[in-house]
């Protein structure tokens, strides 16, 4: 219940502000007082998230959908907004009741180490904002392989075959065997790339802590001190995402994101033939069978569609080349004169450049940019703002 | 020597205890709040194929504009951006300057649209669409305004079909897809796609929106939220919010063959700059346009990055080429306020000296 939070809530951060100032400016005797006000703080305050948590999800009962292994849900409701609310406000407010118990508070012996323990411990913001999305995919890959797994165990394969390396098959089972080899060294490879990838994002992390220091340093004069836990967290984000961007348009992001997409894709790949197989023995109709067939409707609609266009297709082809042939013809007797003009003139183009409060506007007119002129594009290239 | 951080103790614990107020009291509105609706500007629909609608809008007066204009939106995403909400609707906006504003919903493709490819989408579907809006105004050639993904689609229909095209406005649509920054582009280049596609079938719209959230983690799975909650207690801006997370979210999946091709071809291939790109066994030469062009782009796109856009000019074969940079990003050039205020007017006049 909404109000059950918010009165305890209330009551409660009441009383700690209460004993908080007693700590903080009368220096009162008692035993530990900050560290009850902590503890106490803490385990109310995990109650009224859980609370609240409760209350959001009453209204939703699906989780996240799996983007790589999960049909599409639906078209979106409110409930897949709720949850990725709560994913991404949970991992905001473990943050911050980790900064407030931590000290972020306190004035630090070493700052730098205190943002350290700040953003790098179990409830770090960056880890959380990525699984809400990333481990949806994760868990839902590694729970198809697993159940697969098990699936393949109880059939009575035991031990899998291929788990510690390819090994000789023979006998009836042969091609099964191959099979469970070739799946256990596609899961293999596959959890392999996921660990390089997930390396590049804990280095992402790493080095984004590296930026917030570097920004937090540009923050010690009096004046420009941060001053509020938000504060805070934004420049990290700034920092998290300046890093993340650096990593993710590397070479080696490249090759780690296509290896583990196409390692995943294996697999699935894989889990898709033993099913197939399984349904052709038990007379279902497969997948392939339905996308061959709806292959080849296709095909016969646009055989039926170009039958029925008036125009045939070489006269197409020739008004295309003839076409081809005007332009190229409109650039040549574009470009021949402009060269002397905008060399005799380069005033003009300025001319028609303009600019509004729209942002900037940069025209070509025939007479000041012709195609492929090494004079003209310096002249379709200067601009000036449109007051 | 200072610290960098000054934080006040009770500061810090009010601040705590404020965010789980504003939560706790926002329940109330989260809970009573309805699935936004969309501006739903008033339409008549026009052609239907397959999946796909072609809608015609009504303002409240008639056209002014002599040619029509039709938008082409992306295959990823619903076409609703453009008629998000009444006072962020840039067909409303299009309308009231005097535009005759036509509109694609590509639909949402399923299991039997697996094998559609990029011609059937450009040569087949779109060219039939013109067709359709041609014949309804008497007319040999109309206005295109192609968005994202659909301003490539647009740009190589005009390469292709010159003589049914008048003017070519293209919005944040990315030429050269090569271009550094370009986060996507860096992303799938070493994915096998044929792979992918034989495996996946179409692509699901839960794994598009997925790889765009992680275009920027943090701010579009936390962040954001985070703000969301200092807006708890304004049920307007509250429903704003919500609307876009409708929009974001509520997405089709892609047509397996055409994702296939664009991924190849585009994204891989760079071929839209190379000059290679064949749509159903037909050169696009970028050449060809030779229409009057206005290329608009976002200044501060995540998705397609100016470069990406400003491309354009290096390669049309047009002399009447103009470019608008806008100040914001990939959706904010249509439902920001300054959007509102600049893009349409811009378009309007832009097409108005070209009627």
């Amino acid at each position: 219940m909404p109000g059950l939070v918010r009165f305890e809530g209330d009551d409660f951060v009441q009383q700690a502000f209460a004993r908080m100032q007693g700590t903080l400016y009368e220096d009162a005797p008692m035993a530990d007082p900050a560290n009850d006000f902590i503890r106490d703080y803490q385990t109310l305050a995990q109650q009224s998230w859980d609370a609240w948590t409760r209350q959001l999800q009453q209204q939703q009962a699906q989780p996240v959908a799996n983007p790589f292994f999960t049909p599409p849900a639906a078209p979106a409701s409110g409930n897949d907004t709720l949850e990725r609310t709560l994913a991404g406000l949970k991992g905001y407010f473990d943050w911050m009741q980790g900064a407030a118990a931590g000290g972020a508070a306190a004035p630090p012996a070493d700052w730098r180490q205190q943002v350290q323990q700040l953003f790098g411990g179990a409830s770090q913001p960056f880890a959380q904002a990525f699984s809400g999305i990333d481990s949806a995919g994760a868990e839902g890959f590694a729970r198809q392989w697993q159940s697969w797994w098990q699936a393949a165990q109880h059939g009575g394969f035991g031990d899998l075959p291929g788990t510690h390396g390819p090994a000789p098959a023979f006998g009836l089972n042969r091609e099964q065997q191959m099979q469970q080899q070739a799946m256990s060294a596609a899961v293999l490879a596959s959890l392999q790339a996921s660990a390089r990838y997930q390396a590049l994002i804990q280095r992402a992390n790493t080095q984004g802590m590296e930026r917030l220091q570097g920004k937090l340093a540009q923050h010690a004069e009096p004046g420009r001190q941060i001053d509020s836990l938000k504060a805070l967290y934004d420049l990290w984000v700034d920092s998290a995402e300046e890093a993340y961007a650096e990593i993710a348009l590397s070479d080696e992001f490249r090759e780690a994101y296509g290896e583990m997409v196409n390692t995943q894709m294996h697999v699935r790949q894989l889990q898709q033939q033993q099913t197939e197989q399984m349904c052709q023995q038990l007379g279902v109709p497969t997948r392939s069978e339905v996308s061959s067939l709806g292959e080849r409707l296709q095909a016969l609609r646009r055989e039926f569609r170009a039958s029925q266009t008036s125009a045939p297709e070489d006269h197409a082809d020739e008004i295309m080349a003839l076409r081809r042939e005007l332009a190229a013809l409109k650039r040549q007797l574009a470009s021949a004169p402009v060269v002397a003009a905008s060399t005799a003139k380069p005033a003009a183009a300025a001319k028609k450049t303009h600019a509004s409060a729209a942002g900037k506007i940069v025209s070509k007119s025939p007479a000041a940019a012709p195609r492929k002129s090494a004079a003209a594009s310096k002249s379709r290239n200067s601009s000036s703002k449109r007051k | 020597m200072h610290t960098p951080l000054r934080i006040d103790p009770s500061k810090a614990l009010g601040d705590i205890a404020t965010f789980q107020r504003k939560l706790a009291a926002g329940m109330g509105h989260l809970r009573s709040m309805r699935e936004p609706e969309y501006a739903n500007t008033p339409r008549e629909l026009v052609y239907s194929e397959d999946k796909l609608q072609v809608w015609h809008f009504k303002g409240t007066g008639r056209p002014t504009s002599k040619t029509p204009l039709l938008i082409v939106y992306a295959l990823v995403n619903t076409v609703w951006m453009t008629d998000l909400q009444a006072d962020r609707s840039m067909v409303r906006n299009l309308l009231e300057q005097g535009e005759d504003v036509y509109l694609i919903d590509w639909g949402y493709p399923d299991g039997a649209d697996r094998w559609l490819t990029l011609d059937d989408y450009i040569n087949g579907y779109l060219d039939r669409c013109v067709d359709v809006v041609r014949k309804r105004h008497g007319l040999d050639a109309i206005n295109l305004l192609g968005i994202c993904q659909g301003g490539a689609f647009s740009l190589c229909y005009t390469a292709l079909h010159a003589d049914k095209v008048k003017n070519l406005i293209t919005m944040v649509t990315p030429v050269d897809f090569h271009t550094p920054d370009n986060m996507l582009s860096h992303w799938c280049r070493n994915m096998d796609v044929d792979l992918f596609v034989d495996t996946m079938g179409n692509i699901p719209a839960g794994l598009m929106n997925y790889v765009y959230l992680t275009l920027k983690p943090v701010r579009l799975n936390q962040q954001k939220y985070i703000g969301m909650v200092d807006i708890l207690d304004n049920p307007a801006e509250l429903e704003n919010f919500l609307r876009m997370e409708r929009w974001i979210f509520d997405s089709p999946d892609q047509a397996g063959e055409a994702f296939r091709q664009f991924i190849k071809d585009f994204y891989q291939g760079n071929k839209l700059v190379k000059g290679t790109l064949e749509i159903g066994g037909k050169p696009v030469d970028l050449g060809l346009v030779t229409h009057p062009v206005l290329n608009i782009f976002a200044e501060q796109d995540h998705l397609v990055p100016p470069d990406a856009s400003r491309a354009m000019g290096r390669h049309v074969g047009t002399t009447d080429y103009t470019q608008l940079a806008f100040k914001g990003g990939h959706i904010g050039i249509y439902v920001s306020g300054r959007a509102q205020r600049e893009v349409p007017p811009a378009i309007h006049q832009w097409l108005r000296a070209r009627d």
